[in-house]
């Protein structure tokens, strides 16, 4: 036999071993199992509180409150003050957004020198959006210049905003993305990172983290054991092992 | 008339009444979760601690275990923490070897210990490392099958065999050398003087001793199984282990929008309607919209089905107000309600009880209870959880009392839901028996038996995960 014969031989056998050495547990067995879980009410509640917060739905997570008992994890006050300032930002109003961020807490912007250069880039690509040349201009001279020569990457970034002027139709322009919605979306979600970061809330809703552990878990319980999975996390539908 | 029972009964966490099924409740019927979950309440009040914390408290190693180390060759210190080479051979099979008296515990992410050499007497041969009940303790731990030691004379790696393997730097007098063990990466690691040494693979099965290993005339070294603070940041190394499987996790790609899908499904399964208004309009509003895959809502569960009745419903149970719930109940749902021995209906009758307690209305207590709670008490399926309920009479604080619970804003969260799962229950589309729970819950399940699962096949050892947990800790899963 060839070396490369044995070797496949090896191989197969090998595969062979791997699955017959996975642990099976029938879908039977598997639903006990599910149904001995202990979850907490309370618990999953929160989970979803935390959902509503962290994406700052104030009316859901104060209708929530009401209704479930469940306490939000942070003073709705400072949801309702954090989605003006998001909202301001959405809507092009960035200056009305500073305003506002200092107003719930001057440290953030202190603190965060690539949020406050990115705020005043928004607010540049608004100017310039407006077509305020000259005041687009002068406000990139006083403003985001200095800025730039402290930090090599602002710089880029002021260029690249700089040439939106350069560019007869700016729509079609190489640096086009500056002013598509979507960098207003990025900023303001930026804010909000920052805004909950400073209120010692974590930036994001733990739900997403969980369904990744899920598939997670998953994967890793596969090396060991053939079982029901759930494939499509929107059904839950447990489906058997395909063997 | 029948008297009531008025001392509480004292395990209730273990009765579930298996034995007798009453006539009117099906042993097989989820809607019983309802009762073994006032049973989980009331085990955990008795042991004073939150529901769900118990995995089994595990004991860790505190001190040696002086019976069986090698006589002879070493002493231990009176109080546990030291020993002593006494001897002067250094014949390879007489060296003094102390075991900690219990193993190491499973049940989390690491488990780590330390050793300080207080001399190094002779030739410095001291070593520290886990080994199996039963060990020869005349050996080095790693010098035999089963054990691992790393040897300061040599800075070498024991791992199972005479000869060892290059590790680490050697160590002496007044050095610090840790041993610990990371049941997630089964692997054993080594430190000194609070750096990491290195990481070995962790072959060995079953429970392990810390071990400690003195050998020429003279040594003596002092173990730290936790009482003094670690010179290593163990805790730091599991925080930076956790977060390196944080990272992999996050990496991992769901749908988009699936955290709206899932909360949207909850509230329309539970019945939230305020909240689901109000997160209907938000996710229209935001910018861009938030689109929620209809068909995925409208689910083979119709979720949506007589929304309107549960919330109204949840609402009266959840402000204490039992008879308008119960009068609705029988308006437009009579099938839930007629049998008065459902679980659904004992629920009511409890809640309402407890209402009356809430509000000092003793005496018309004891009178509801005669009428409609004491056909209760002969039923196997009831009877601890009625008996309870009647003990919060005896209490002139019944809140600080341990039933207690039942005055909670969890308990009737728990018959709001219940009540709901039985209206979930008469709808005709239903195909099968998921109305107990949400897509979120039935998500959350699979992921805990997974984490079980795994553990169980990695030799029960390791975190797992635990909902509570994750919610109480930053990103951590326990």
């Amino acid at each position: 036999m060839s070396l490369f014969r044995i070797f496949i031989n090896q191989l197969e056998e090998d595969d062979q071993e791997m699955a017959t050495s996975k642990k099976v547990i029938t879908r039977g067995e598997w639903e006990k199992k599910l149904n001995a879980v202990k979850l907490r009410k309370e618990d999953m509640n929160t989970l979803v509180m935390n959902f509503l917060v962290t994406e700052g739905f104030v009316e859901a997570a104060d209708k929530f409150q009401r209704e479930s008992g469940t306490k939000p994890e942070i003073d709705l006050a400072t949801i309702t003050d954090r989605m003006a300032v998001k909202k301001a930002v959405q809507n092009g109003n960035v200056e009305d957004a500073i305003e506002k961020v200092n107003d719930l807490n001057p440290e953030i912007l202190d603190t965060n020198p690539e949020l406050f250069f990115h705020l005043q880039q928004q607010r540049l690509i608004e100017l310039i959006r407006q077509g305020k040349t000259e005041e687009a201009l002068e406000f990139a001279q006083e403003e985001l210049a200095p800025r730039g020569e402290e930090n090599h990457a602002f710089l880029q970034e002021l260029e690249k905003t700089v040439a939106l002027l350069v560019f007869e139709d700016a729509s079609n322009c190489p640096v086009k993305d500056l002013l598509d919605i979507s960098h207003r979306l990025k900023t303001a979600s930026e804010v909000n990172a920052a805004i909950l970061t400073s209120q010692s809330h974590e930036k994001d809703p733990k739900l997403p983290s969980l369904l990744k552990m899920l598939i997670w878990a998953q994967n890793q319980l596969d090396e060991k054991a053939v079982y029901p999975h759930i494939n499509d996390l929107s059904t839950g539908q447990l489906e058997d092992p395909s063997d | 008339m029948t008297s009531l029972p008025l001392t509480p009964s004292s395990d209730n966490g273990h009765r579930n009444g298996n034995d007798e099924t009453s006539g009117a409740v099906n042993r097989g019927d989820p809607i019983l979760d309802f009762l073994d979950k006032i049973r989980l309440s009331a085990g955990a009040a008795a042991r004073g601690e939150a529901m769900d914390e118990n995995e089994g408290e595990e004991e860790s190693p505190t001190e040696l275990n002086t019976t069986n180390s090698a006589g002879g060759f070493l002493i231990v210190s009176p109080d546990k923490l030291s020993v002593k080479y006494t001897n002067t051979n250094l014949h390879s099979y007489d060296v003094g070897v102390a075991q900690a008296n219990r193993p190491a515990p499973f049940k989390s992410l690491t488990y780590y210990f330390e050793i300080f050499v207080k001399d190094a007497g002779l030739k410095g041969k001291v070593a520290i490392g886990f080994t199996k009940e039963g060990f020869v303790m005349r050996r080095q731990p790693g010098w035999e099958v089963d054990s691992c030691g790393y040897h300061g004379d040599d800075g070498h790696i024991y791992r199972g065999k005479g000869t060892g393997e290059a590790f680490g730097p050697t160590y002496t007098t007044g050095d610090t050398v840790g041993a610990g063990i990371n049941y997630a990466s089964q692997e054993f690691f080594f430190t000194k003087n609070g750096a990491l040494v290195g990481k070995i693979p962790k072959d060995i099965k079953g429970h392990l001793f810390p071990t400690v290993g003195v050998h020429s005339q003279n040594e003596e070294v002092s173990v730290n199984f936790g009482k003094k603070k670690f010179v290593f940041d163990v805790n730091g190394y599991e925080t930076s282990a956790r977060n390196k499987q944080q990272m992999a996790i996050e990496k991992i790609s769901i749908p988009p929008n699936i955290g709206y899908e899932l909360v949207k499904t909850y509230l329309l399964h539970y019945g939230y309607e305020e909240t689901l208004d109000a997160f209907n309009l938000a996710t229209e509003t935001t910018v861009p919209p938030i689109v929620i895959a209809q068909e995925n809502v409208m689910d083979e569960d119709d979720s949506s089905y007589d929304l309107h009745q549960r919330n109204t419903l949840r609402k009266l149970v959840r402000n204490g107000d039992i008879d308008a719930a119960m009068a609705n109940l029988r308006d437009w749902y009579p099938q839930i309600v007629q049998d008065d021995k459902s679980v659904v209906c004992f629920l009511l009758h409890c809640q309402k009880f407890i209402e009356l307690v809430r509000v000092g209305k003793l005496a018309e207590g004891v009178k509801f209870g005669r009428l409609e709670l004491a056909k209760f008490v002969g039923l196997t399926e009831f009877q601890d959880i009625i008996e309870d309920c009647f003990a919060l009479l005896v209490y002139s604080k019944p809140e600080e009392s341990p039933v207690g619970y039942f005055l909670d804003d969890s308990q009737r969260e728990l018959v709001a839901d219940a009540v709901n799962a039985a209206i979930l229950s008469t709808n005709p589309n239903k195909k099968d028996v998921r109305h107990l729970h949400s897509h979120l819950e039935i998500l959350l399940r699979q992921l805990t038996v997974c984490c079980l699962e795994r553990r169980s096949l990695n030799g029960d050892q390791g975190e797992t995960f635990r909902l509570h947990h994750v919610l109480n800790n930053n990103s951590t899963r326990r």
